[in-house]
């Protein structure tokens, strides 16, 4: 199929991967989050090393940030920052995880073990004023990340959509490299749009280096929901494309 | 029922020094065979940056060397993209005025407001103002078709009073046309007197209330133009083989390949949360519909693929349902050679179009024709 595939060396990577534990994850519905999502377009051609073989690039590239607090789990309340590369995997889109960034350590190890996070312990801070939404993470008192939904205007949930998360894990049982889909359902009970905007980012933290160049905000969404984190349907192999390489693990 | 061709020139990588010339070279040959068949008209969209999908940023230059090289088929826009950062409306008026002058008056204007961020990004248009701006456009082409002398103050665009020059051949203007994606734009295009011109495959049952919706609101409508154009156009992939199995075979593929690619495109809603976009555009439906299970021989209900008995059968069905017209798109990525597609459009004149009052007059003669 002629579209463009993406570059990244996944041995490589596979220093910064999580190991999952097995397929048989079951649901879990967390209430009440609040999401801040940022899309800002990114130059391609780097860009096409920071997502597997498995994953076209986006048309154009582009990153997705996301700051998400959850306010009650099983372990407790947790925020998370990440930062994605958007694709396609076939005709899905999906954006590939580069890190996770997670405040609660039992929180952060149960979505590393159990949907294959690439979890780091960090600080995540999420805020609302009036005039922005300023998401923030740090590790070891160190920051890297800050960006913010400017201008802050009300839409209805239902224009917002949430594109499923791609995660280079290590299966614990045979020890391969697989890339785990995870695709959470989102029940929204409030939306806003504004502009983007990205203040600090260390690419570093996030294993991009000078791969990932911001280049044109897009968009940025905050929402409240409930978000149903599912189970494990689909992995793929990262280093074939996705037509060919993806495996079925529940129904 | 009459029947068109559709163009999006869809070009594979890798994009060598002749590549683009072979594909459109190949368009244009399809388009003088069609036209020599009694095929109704060719449509061409306005696409931008949508690598591999779509290499057609300029349909007035396609759309003229059709006119050229054709003698009856009709040259229609679908769509030029109606927002101002794309192109400016004086030189709308202008172009088209042009292209319905050097085509005898053989021109239709279907008119949108594209559907993808990789393109409204491009250009950095606001997708919250896409659709009231195609509807200032919609509202001011036929006057700035027809009255000697035009001034605009609105919303997105003025101008003081100038002479737009020339004017279109055809009196009191061409036919205009709305390109329907996304749910309720049939009702748009009715309230103004357009027709429908639909992009999306959209089932049976879908479609029948689409046209019903559109025919009963355009009864009243406040027509843009100085006539009502009502008529409702769907389009549809086409690949007519004596063997059926080998017709569904290769349709399939056309269909899968143009359907992958269509996927790859950002649609303005995935990159950007707005009410302006309710739905992903076409790229949904298109999955949704030609990509359908289908009855025994893997054939999506409604698409055109398989011998002319079962294209024939499907057609028949899309008539039932109301509509006038069908477009067809006839290759993506050269994914069928040039020579079958080629056999593919005799096929259907000569064993297919006879059996549609309307076709067209000269379809029996014309399928022994090259």
């Amino acid at each position: 199929m002629p579209p463009r595939f993406g570059t990244l060396n996944t041995n490589a990577w596979s220093e910064w991967v999580s190991t999952i534990d097995g397929y048989k994850t079951e649901e879990l519905t967390l209430k009440g989050a609040n999401i801040l999502e940022l899309h800002i377009e990114i130059d391609d051609d780097p860009a096409d090393a920071l997502i597997p073989k498995t994953m076209h690039p986006a048309i154009p590239a582009y990153a997705i940030f996301n700051v998400v607090s959850y306010p009650d789990s099983p372990w407790g309340a947790f925020a998370v920052a990440e930062l994605r590369v958007a694709g396609r995997t076939g005709v899905r889109p999906r954006g590939f995880v580069l890190a996770s960034i997670c405040n609660n350590e039992d929180a952060g190890k149960a979505l590393a073990s159990r949907w294959g996070y690439p979890i780091k312990q960090g600080e995540v801070k999420l805020e609302l004023r009036h005039d922005r939404i300023v998401g923030r993470a740090s590790l070891e008192g160190r920051p890297v990340l800050e960006c913010e939904l400017l201008d802050r205007d009300a839409i209805s949930g239902g224009d917002i959509q949430y594109i499923a998360s791609m995660h280079l894990a290590r299966n614990k049982g045979d020890g391969k490299l697989v890339v785990v889909q995870v695709d959470p359902e989102f029940t929204f009970s409030k939306g806003e749009r504004g502009k983007s905007r990205v203040a600090l980012l260390d690419t570093d933290a996030f294993h991009c280096g000078s791969s990932l160049r911001l280049a044109n905000p897009i968009s940025a969404s905050f929402a409240v929901a409930d978000v149903s984190l599912p189970k494990i349907r689909y992995i793929c192999n990262p280093d074939v494309p996705a037509m060919q390489g993806t495996t079925k693990v529940a129904a | 029922m009459k029947f068109g061709i559709f163009y999006e020139i869809s070009v594979p990588r890798p994009w060598g020094r002749e590549t683009e010339k072979t594909v459109y070279d190949n368009c244009l040959e399809q388009v003088a065979l069609a036209d020599s068949l009694g095929f109704d008209s060719v449509w061409a969209v306005e696409h931008h940056f949508l690598e591999e999908y779509s290499h057609c940023p300029a349909p007035e230059l396609f759309l003229t060397a059709c006119a050229m090289r054709t003698k009856k088929m009709r040259v229609g826009h679908g769509i030029v993209v109606c927002v101002p950062e794309f192109n400016h409306p004086i030189k709308i008026a202008e172009r088209t005025a042009v292209l319905d002058i050097l085509s005898g008056g053989r021109l239709e204007v279907g008119t949108g407001r594209s559907a993808t961020w990789t393109e409204l990004g491009g250009f950095r248009a606001n997708p919250d103002e896409t659709k009231k701006t195609w509807d200032e456009f919609v509202h001011c082409l036929p006057k700035m078709w027809t009255q000697e002398r035009f001034s605009y103050q609105g919303r997105s665009w003025s101008m003081p009073t100038r002479t737009i020059v020339p004017k279109p051949y055809q009196k009191p203007h061409p036919p205009m046309w709305v390109a329907v994606t996304s749910p309720g734009t049939e009702i748009d295009a009715a309230e103004r007197g357009m027709g429908s011109l639909g992009l999306t495959f959209g089932g049976f049952a879908e479609q029948e209330e689409k046209v019903k919706r559109y025919r009963k609101i355009i009864r009243n409508c406040d027509p843009v133009g100085e006539f009502i154009n009502e008529s409702v156009s769907t389009v549809n992939f086409l690949y007519c083989h004596e063997d059926d199995a080998e017709g569904v075979k290769v349709g399939k593929r056309l269909t899968g390949v143009f359907n992958y690619l269509a996927a790859q495109l950002l649609a303005a809603r995935e990159a950007y949360p707005t009410k302006s976009y309710p739905s992903l555009g076409l790229l949904p439906s298109l999955r949704r519909d030609a990509a359908g299970p289908g009855d025994e021989s893997g054939a999506p209900e409604g698409i055109a693929m398989g011998n002319p008995a079962r294209i024939t059968r499907e057609l028949k069905k899309w008539e039932a349902v109301g509509v006038d017209r069908v477009n067809f798109l006839l290759n993506a990525l050269e994914t069928v050679p040039q020579e079958k597609v080629l056999e593919s459009l005799r096929l259907f004149a000569k064993e297919v179009m006879p059996h549609f009052q309307g076709s067209t007059d000269t379809a029996a003669v014309a399928a022994g024709g090259r």
